[in-house]
């Protein structure tokens, strides 16, 4: 069952769209990740659910109640959505209590004052905060002040939660580790959740979803292994993962597959909607797929190393074919010099 | 690549001991100007004759005499009442202005902003004149609502503590709005969001979030305008004095006359209490800063926010701002705009037949009046220039130093803050009293230069640090790890980054000095004539058509540096 469904939904900012028709559905019990470049309108698309910006086209419902809807003049304001929302800046109250904080919306829905500081106090328990309730905000690390925010959204069970960039304020060995905690905390409390986020590894681990977003429109959609096997276009696959690009001119295209040929070599790959026959190409493969072999053979070039950096579990190293530069990954250390590179065809995508 | 080593170039000699000559030379100066005269009011105070006098003494006889004084004490009360019920009216008022202005739909609003800050701009004794000519006895608006409704007696009256304690609230309300509004601007939007979000309506998230959050700056001008009551001068002088109301500050003023013979003394113990009511406000002010700080360090990103829709709302807070800015702005300064071409005003008196330009021939044929108004401009101008300078000086002996001289810097700039205009006045014709060499400046606009500098210490320096502030200290560290000196990085690293912020401080530092009056009335002697000083002495002689014509000129001074300031986008606030 839909939870939230956004249809044709339009933004502009003065004369600047900022989303050109956007829709998406958000199910019950599943995490939808809104994922793309800064500027691509994934905060934008977040806020105007929340209420916080007005669209000017479009529809957005929550469960079967329209919040928004541009033709009817229709606009719940925020407060009546009943939504939880988890800011990038945590936005908690500076002078109230961690245990006032997560109590305020309650409140609000006018629960007794015996009912409040239990289900508080649950939901503190829930995110190991039982311990500090007393403090105030400044008192609390930045991973300690994300986990209020995030009971302070959830306490009032709203059918739908909002994350904003949630662990964007965390040092990286710590967001990590709440990336995981997320997760685990999504998946048991069955939320239904909705998460904007710009790192591509982010999205993918704590998603069942992603809505890739460029420029204000939805450029692919799917789950985080069709985003990363199976993109559709250039920008997805780029934006997906770490990639080696290769410029030629598209030769041939027979069975899904492209011959590109540049400078020196030609490579076969799988053909997409875009490949045009004679025309310019770009070939993309994951840094990941790039294997090192001893000799010549099939779809392989030899281009030189030049540099090579230990990265702790691997080496990556950086080599030359013409003016193009292309990364791999071994696990152990390369001579300087000339190798032989494999570029397996069903994994190099030509564009 | 095999790359030979480049041999590293030296910095050229660093010359920081000219910086730190500078440096002390700049904290020496400005402490001699803002304690000498101070010290001297103290000693003066402790004196038993004026301190010229052969037969002075050291002793308390001032305070004796003062405190014996039943006026001294209605003076006192008076003040009280007048600085409560202004922070009373203007704290609320400014508030719910400020909220208006920086959270709301209102259409329009950010055309009113100039004119709420109107009465900031002008002279007090100019506006309290304007109140006088527009809405006294027999004042334009009175006589028209009159003859309007016929009715003998207008349903208001100037003269009372209760009516100086609401016009006071009411062009003080720009003090505690800047603050707000700052404020306001300030809070992260994302913690209102959050609590609209968490399903609490506006006026909910305005009671119970950004309400506590602003309150630290509520009190901190509730604390500005509770001191600035009790430095009032301009207004209970005119509008006090016909029923003879007194306070602290018109005390003081008709001490010079009491006695008949220079009574320094005494009124320098009345001077000392001033200063000791005023100073721990100010200390209080300090300590509140910090705590409106305190908000600051958690605090979202600030970013565009949906103003709320005040739908039917609109009208009653778009009629607030039209009455407050009618009776604030409009009525006193048409009052003076119409009274400058009128020399003779009553009852039966046809406006369009008695319009004349007589008061400005007068002022114009008047070599004391041209003096004055050639002054007033030069000291804005030109002493506002100089005024910058030095101040500028004084922002870069303190800038990011933690050093005791820094925090003693901090202090220091506070001191004036804490001695009313008038005083400050007194003080600095006493300094050129006493110290012989000074004497033939008294005469010259430069004492009135420099009482104003010292006087408006605190404001303009805020200006400067909050320039100063704006520059990164990466750009300056970067400065320093090419190996440029303190000195070379503040002329030419610094300096230029703050040029438009020193430009503006400039325009600000202007219309206050073409504002200012009460600083250079015991400065006031041939050669030193400036217009606000002028305006004092003229509305004691009964002069109205002149202090008219004057007090219209004054304001169109201000005006031009508000136009201009407003043309080049500069922020009327800090």
């Amino acid at each position: 069952m839909a939870e939230l469904t956004v249809e044709n939904l339009h933004l502009t900012y003065g004369t600047n769209p900022i989303l050109k028709g956007v829709s998406m559905v958000l199910n019950r019990g599943e995490v939808v990740s809104l994922l793309g470049p800064s500027g691509s309108g994934k905060t934008t698309l977040l806020r105007a659910v929340g209420g916080l910006e007005s669209p000017h086209k479009g529809s957005i419902r929550i469960g079967e109640k329209v919040v928004f809807d541009g033709e009817r003049g229709l606009e719940v304001p925020a407060e009546a959505r009943n939504l939880g929302l988890v800011f990038q800046s945590y936005a908690l109250w500076p002078h109230k209590t961690v245990a006032d904080n997560v109590a305020f919306g309650l409140k609000l829905r006018k629960v007794s004052t015996g009912d409040i500081g239990t289900r508080v106090q649950k939901a503190l328990d829930e995110l190991s905060l039982g311990h500090l309730a007393q403090r105030f905000p400044h008192q609390l690390s930045g991973g300690q002040q994300q986990r209020v925010a995030i009971a302070r959204a959830l306490v009032y069970n709203p059918p739908v939660i909002l994350m904003d960039e949630p662990l964007s304020n965390l040092d990286a060995k710590l967001r990590e580790e709440a990336r995981a905690w997320l997760r685990e905390l999504i998946v048991e409390m069955q939320l239904s959740a909705l998460v904007v986020t710009h790192d591509q590894a982010e999205s993918m681990a704590m998603s069942d979803r992603i809505l890739l977003l460029n420029n204000g429109v939805i450029e692919q959609q799917g789950t985080p292994q069709q985003m990363y096997d199976t993109p559709e276009t250039l920008f997805t696959a780029d934006f997906m993962g770490s990639n080696n690009r290769l410029p030629g001119k598209v030769a041939q295209v027979q069975d899904g597959h492209a011959l590109l040929e540049g400078a020196g070599w030609k490579l076969w790959g799988r053909s997409r909607a875009s490949t045009r026959n004679g025309g310019d190409g770009t070939g993309m493969i994951r840094l990941e797929r790039m294997r090192v072999a001893t000799g010549p053979g099939d779809n392989r070039i030899e281009p030189e190393l030049t540099t090579s950096m230990f990265l702790g579990d691997k080496w990556e190293h950086i080599f030359h074919l013409g003016e193009t530069t292309l990364r791999a990954h071994t696990a152990a250390a390369l001579a300087k010099g000339r190798h032989w590179l494999e570029i397996p065809r069903d994994s190099f995508w030509v564009f | 690549m095999a790359a030979t080593p480049v041999e590293a170039i030296e910095p050229a000699g660093r010359r920081l001991p000219a910086f730190a000559t500078w440096r002390a030379l700049t904290i020496l100066v400005t402490a001699m100007a803002v304690l000498g005269p101070l010290s001297l009011i103290l000693y003066q105070s402790l004196l038993t004759a004026p301190f010229f006098d052969p037969s002075k003494q050291l002793g308390l006889g001032a305070y004796e005499f003062i405190f014996r004084d039943a006026d001294f004490w209605k003076a006192l009360r008076n003040s009280l009442l007048i600085s409560t019920g202004m922070t009373l009216i203007a704290v609320p008022l400014g508030a719910l202005l400020a909220f208006v202005m920086e959270r709301t739909d209102l259409p329009g609003k950010r055309w009113f902003e100039p004119f709420i800050l109107v009465p900031s701009f002008v002279s007090p004794m100019v506006l309290s004149f304007g109140f006088v000519v527009a809405a006294g006895p027999v004042g334009f608006y009175t006589v028209w609502v009159q003859e309007l409704f016929g009715i003998e007696q207008a349903p208001w009256g100037l003269y009372s503590i209760a009516a100086m304690a609401v016009i006071a609230g009411l062009t003080h309300v720009p003090n505690v709005y800047v603050y707000a509004s700052a404020a306001l601007k300030n809070l992260g939007s994302d913690v209102e969001e959050a609590a609209r979000v968490a399903g609490a309506s506006p006026l909910r998230v305005a009671l119970e979030v950004s309400l506590p959050l602003i309150m630290p700056s509520l009190l901190f001008s509730a604390v500005l305008v509770f001191f600035l009551g009790i430095e009032l001068f301009g207004l209970p002088l005119v509008l006090g004095d016909p029923e003879g109301i007194l306070v602290m500050a018109t005390y003081l003023y008709k001490l010079t006359n009491k006695l008949g013979v220079p009574s320094y003394h005494l009124m320098a113990a009345v001077a000392v209490c001033i200063v000791a009511i005023t100073f721990p406000l100010v200390l209080m002010q300090r300590h509140l800063l910090q705590g409106a700080r305190k908000y600051a360090t958690i605090k979202g990103k600030a970013g565009r926010m949906k103003e709320l829709p005040l739908g039917a709302w609109a009208w009653p807070a778009a009629a607030l701002l039209a009455t407050f800015v009618f009776v604030t702005v409009i009525v006193p300064i048409s009052g003076i705009a119409l009274r400058a071409f009128v020399t003779n005003w009553g009852f039966g008196v046809n406006l369009s037949e008695a319009l004349t330009l007589e008061s400005f021939r007068f002022v114009f044929h008047e070599p004391t009046h041209i003096r004055a108004i050639l002054n007033t401009i030069l000291v804005g101008v030109v002493g506002g220039a100089l005024t910058v300078a030095w101040y500028t000086a004084i922002g870069f002996a303190g800038h990011r130093r933690n050093d005791g001289w820094s925090r003693f810097i901090d202090y220091l700039v506070l001191v004036p803050r804490a001695v009313p205009g008038l005083l400050a006045g007194l003080a600095f014709l006493w300094v050129f009293l006493f110290f012989p060499p000074l004497t033939p400046l008294r005469t010259t606009i430069f004492s009135v230069w420099l009482a104003y500098s010292v006087v408006w210490l605190a404001y303009g320096m805020r200006l400067i640090s909050s320039s100063l502030m704006q520059v990164s200290p990466e750009l300056e560290e970067a400065g320093r790890s090419v190996g440029a000196s303190r000195g070379v990085i503040s002329l030419q690293i610094t300096l230029p980054l703050i040029r438009t912020g020193l430009m503006a401080s400039w325009l600000l530092v202007f219309m206050i000095f073409e504002r200012e009056y009460s600083t250079a009335v015991y400065l006031l002697a041939p050669g030193t004539e400036v217009i606000g000083a002028q305006l004092v002495s003229l509305w004691q002689g009964g002069a109205i058509d002149i202090v008219a014509a004057l007090s219209l000129i004054n304001i169109v001074l201000v005006g031009v540096g508000l136009a201009i300031a407003l043309r080049f986008g500069v922020k009327l606030r800090d």
